[in-house]
């Protein structure tokens, strides 16, 4: 046969075309795609996909271990501001003086394997985690827990060595916590650390089918008798028989997926969520319209100092930072106006506005500072969220003329824009402006701040950085973003002097108790530079005030369930200590940019109907499945 | 005797001062860059927002610390290194402890060999080929055309690059898939995997081939245009020694002895090169091990590939070296 270019050519056209539509295949073992959930996996791809005893370590609890494997005691859900009692009958049950702790299970939950879960499970994890230092929780059971016992099948009493009117919250699963272990597996273990707990028995609604051994994907099945876990007597039949969990190295892969709805729920970068709303006729983001982005997510974003290092260790010093700061043209900069500004030390997300936003609003407008020589100065400015609108109006968003949905959307203010206070400030305090207006410090030299930051571009620690950095530079100090892979590790040992890790840590989300906020600060977890705080949101600020370890210690003393009025009083008490003190600054609640896509399931929790929390990544994603609607 | 005290030994001394400088290299630079593998692991957890408190933190890092082998003198940290290099156990990887990096190896080589060979290998030979035709037959209007085609595509990054091809191919044309969800699974012989993975790989290769087969082109392009003017080359056009032999037998043999040498050492480099492929594709393969290990502080991890790396393409320069003389009679004669 002769040999023709134009023969190869057909052949591997032919080739092509065959390998691109036979294997046609798109989910593992023939699933059908209008019975499967497909979500996108939030912390890479499984280092481990063999290994799923998150127990004994880092596992990508979020591959559907702890969203739908396994139940907790309590969860928290911030949508709706309330804790949700998954194994637990009800909330817990503390004497006086906070020495014990009751817990009632709830009846008729089982493992998958048909046993049922009982207090002899709770007992058992307990026990073993005192006694096994390498397991993750360890800690925390071994310092607190005397004794754990049971009364009957359902009903488990903890007695403390310490009065502790929080121990609960380590059962409380706000993205991790202690869970439950099956006693009957774990019992018959030699080595509780390097048991890979493959397959896995679970007291959630779905069960293992199979994983990519490259970590790319995990594929959950609903349990035949899902009606024998919490969430199906709390909710119901989740809808999706499967649900699978694929991590995308790329974002442009993910959006493509997307689009082609290979992927119903994703979270993105802002940018990636623009292109798919932009592009998909089915894809929708948590709110319909602009801003399109998650803004209730129990977390605040904004700028940390090293408190420890001057002149960031002056509270003058920071306030004059923060007055320096327009913070509608911050927001334009760091997030395209998209997120609620926040001036308290904890995001405007529905739990905290009607316990602390709100009643805390009169004593904000009233608030001083004192610039010397008699001179005060009221800083806030409720008038923020209308000065966010104006902006917005000349992007040409379509802005709400509600001013509740303005509050909801920009927040309820922030400080003034000042650089004339806050030039008092400074020069009170020695500092200098040369003739070019640059800022100098007391001892002479140019004030120069290199802005520690996390080096990934989508990420809120370098929005923030870039969003600071260039009113710092307006305002004539010499600022620049030091973006850097070490950057975690460099914040918690200390070393830098600006940084933009998280200004406080997470509160719980629901309830009214903020110890989660504020313990990072006492006193006693302070570490000299070089070695590294316990606790890095918040703490890594290495500060702490003698009336906040006041707080903290009688928050320590209060049931946050029976008391709180208290609970809230103390509350409000320490955050005016942080903004006296200010820290760190907080700038804006964290926004999450997802996209749920209803070309196969409909009814996401959308900011209409905000029935739970959105996220996939979330140990509540089993409580947000049986509201799914199947198209 | 004489080959081997002036050429041997000589090659062989470089061979192993090159390791040994390359893995000291390796194991300082990481401990340089600041990361703390512990508190990196530390920060990932608190940063998903997890109930860990102060005591369990503390607890935890001293446990981690334990187990990861980060205690002693640095000095001891790099004996004990050498210990491993010399076993090939490079210990368990921080981040997705305690699994040994050895095994991850083992699952995530195969794929990055299996691909990066391939295109490698492909973009070699048609690159080559179609550059020395060219190059013979450069005053011709086709070659002139596919010059500039190759001008064109040769510049774009492998990022952008990848990302055309997956518009194309996975959203314009919805022909292949836009992400490497199949890839990785237990290895199965039936027709219906063996289509799935070519599916699968098939654009990441499109993305190598392409980009690499344009270097390829224009190197050898070049060294063909400047052998074909060369006396030898002439003489034979005057000697009457038919032309499809002078290609392939004067001109193209000639122009080829650099190119292997760039084959060798091309391939020694597939531990990294294919990383941003790997990204756009979601492609299961080292190169992205070796990032995130780099960005999370894992030094086993890096050690473990990087060491791999190091005597992967010191031993392909030292076999070329000492195979050069087979293939060039210039340097068997000195």
């Amino acid at each position: 046969m002769k040999f023709r270019w134009g023969n190869i050519f057909l052949l591997v056209l032919g080739l092509v075309l065959t390998v691109s539509l036979l294997a046609s295949a798109q989910l593992p073992g023939g699933i059908p795609r209008e019975e499967t959930l497909i979500v996108d996996q939030l912390t890479g791809r499984v280092g481990m996909p063999n290994n799923f005893n998150l127990w004994a370590g880092w596992r990508n609890q979020d591959r559907g271990i702890q969203q739908l494997l396994l139940e907790p005691l309590w969860t928290v859900d911030y949508a709706t501001g309330e804790i949700i009692s998954g194994l637990a009958a009800d909330l817990p049950i503390y004497n006086d003086d906070f020495t014990q702790m009751t817990v009632k299970l709830r009846e008729g939950t089982y493992w998958s394997d048909g046993v049922p879960v009982t207090a002899d499970d709770v007992i058992f994890t307990v026990d073993i985690h005192i006694q096994t230092p390498g397991l993750l929780y360890h800690g925390p059971m071994a310092e607190y827990v005397e004794k754990v016992a049971k009364t009957d099948d359902y009903t488990v009493v903890f007695d403390l060595k310490i009065p502790n009117s929080r121990f609960h919250t380590h059962f409380l699963d706000r993205w991790g916590c202690l869970r439950i272990m099956p006693k009957h597996i774990f019992e018959n273990v030699e080595d509780q650390l390097t048991f890979e707990y493959n397959p896995p028995v679970g007291n959630g609604p779905y069960i293992l089918n199979d994983y990519d051994p490259a970590g790319f994907w995990t594929l959950w099945e609903r349990r035949e008798d899902w009606e024998r876990t919490p969430t199906g007597i709390l909710y119901g039949e989740p809808k999706p028989k499967y649900v699978l969990f694929q991590w995308f190295e790329s974002e442009e892969g993910k959006i493509l997926s997307q689009l082609r709805h290979e992927i119903d729920m994703a979270q993105h970068t802002p940018e990636g969520l623009r292109a798919v709303l932009d592009k998909s006729d089915t894809a929708r983001g948590w709110r319909r319209d602009w801003p399109w982005v998650v803004n209730i997510d129990p977390c605040i974003t904004g700028i940390m100092f090293n408190n420890m290092v001057p002149p960031y260790d002056n509270k003058e010093v920071r306030w004059a930072l923060t007055l320096a700061i327009d913070i509608v043209e911050y927001m334009a900069i760091a997030f395209d106006l998209m997120a609620p500004v926040s001036n308290l030390h904890l995001p405007p997300v529905p739990a905290y506005t009607e316990a602390f936003f709100i009643p805390m609003q009169d004593w904000l407008k009233e608030f001083e500072l004192d610039l010397g020589k008699g001179e005060t100065f009221k800083p806030y400015d409720p008038d923020v969220p209308n000065r966010i609108v104006e902006a917005a109006k000349l992007r040409n968003y379509p802005i709400p003329e509600d001013p509740a949905l303005i509050q909801e959307l920009f927040g309820f203010g922030w400080w003034k824009y000042a650089p004339d206070i806050a030039e008092k400030l400074l020069i009170k305090n020695g500092f200098s402006k040369d003739n070019d207006g640059k800022w100098h410090l007391p001892d002479g030299s140019l004030w120069k701040i290199s802005l520690l930051s996390d080096p990934s571009p989508t990420h809120h620690h370098f929005k923030n950085a870039n969003a600071a950095v260039d009113q710092w530079r307006k305002f004539g100090i010499e600022a620049s973003t030091a973006p850097t892979e070490a950057f975690n590790t460099l914040v918690l040992n200390g070393e830098f002097e600006v940084s933009t890790q998280w200004p406080a840590a997470e509160p719980w989300g629901a309830g009214v108790d903020l110890s989660r906020t504020f313990d990072p600060w006492h006193s006693r977890l302070l570490t000299p530079i070089g070695e590294p705080v316990s606790l890095g949101p918040g703490g890594a600020a290495r500060w702490s005030n003698p009336a906040l370890d006041e707080i903290i210690e009688k928050l320590e003393k209060t049931d946050p369930f029976a008391a709180v009025e208290e609970t809230v009083e103390l509350g409000i008490e320490a955050l005016k200590i942080l903004i006296e003190e200010m820290p760190t600054i907080p700038t804006y609640g964290y926004c999450g940019a997802v996209a749920w896509d209803e070309q196969y399931w409909t009814n996401w929790p959308g900011a209409e109907n905000p029935y739970s929390q959105p996220y996939q990544h979330w140990p509540n994603l089993k409580y947000l499945l049986p509201f799914l609607e199947k198209k | 005797m004489k080959f081997f005290r002036d050429y041997f030994i000589p090659r062989i001394i470089q061979y192993v001062l090159v390791i040994f400088c390359g893995i000291t290299a390796v194991f300082f630079i990481p401990r340089l860059t600041g990361q703390d593998p512990v508190l990196e692991i530390i920060s990932q957890i608190q940063a998903q927002g997890a109930s860990l408190d102060a005591s369990a933190v503390n607890s935890l890092m001293k446990t981690l610390k334990e187990l990861y082998g980060l205690e002693g003198s640095l000095l001891e940290q790099y004996i004990i290194t050498w210990k491993r290099v010399f076993t090939l156990d490079f210990g368990p990887s921080f981040f997705q402890f305690p699994t040994p990096v050895s095994d991850l190896l083992r699952t995530y080589l195969p794929w990055t060999i299996g691909l990066f060979v391939t295109s490698t290998l492909l973009s070699w030979i048609i690159g080559n080929m179609m550059g020395g035709i060219a190059g013979y037959f450069s005053h011709k209007k086709w070659s002139k055309i596919l010059d500039a085609v190759i001008m064109v595509v040769r510049p774009f990054p492998h990022y952008i690059f990848g990302i055309l091809v997956l518009i194309l191919f996975a959203y314009v044309w919805q022909l292949f898939p836009a992400g490497g969800m199949m890839l990785g699974r237990k290895t199965i012989l039936n027709w219906n995997f063996i289509l799935t993975i070519l599916r699968y790989s098939f654009l990441p290769a499109l993305t190598l081939v392409l980009l690499g087969g344009a270097v390829w082109f224009q190197q050898m392009k070049l060294l063909v245009q400047n052998v074909k003017r060369e006396d030898f080359v002439q003489y034979a056009h005057i000697g009457g020694v038919k032309e499809k032999y002078i290609i392939f037998g004067y001109v193209l043999q000639n122009a080829m002895l650099p190119q292997i040498t760039q084959l060798a050492l091309a391939l020694g480099q597939v531990f990294s090169g294919v990383l941003i492929v790997e990204m756009v594709f979601s492609y299961p393969g080292v190169g992205l091990l070796l990032y995130r290990g780099v960005t999370r502080g894992d030094y086993n991890l890096v050690m473990g590939i990087t060491v791999l790396s190091i005597l992967t393409i010191t031993t392909a320069v030292l076999i070329l070296d000492l195979v050069y003389p087979l293939f060039d009679p210039r340097i068997r004669h000195k």
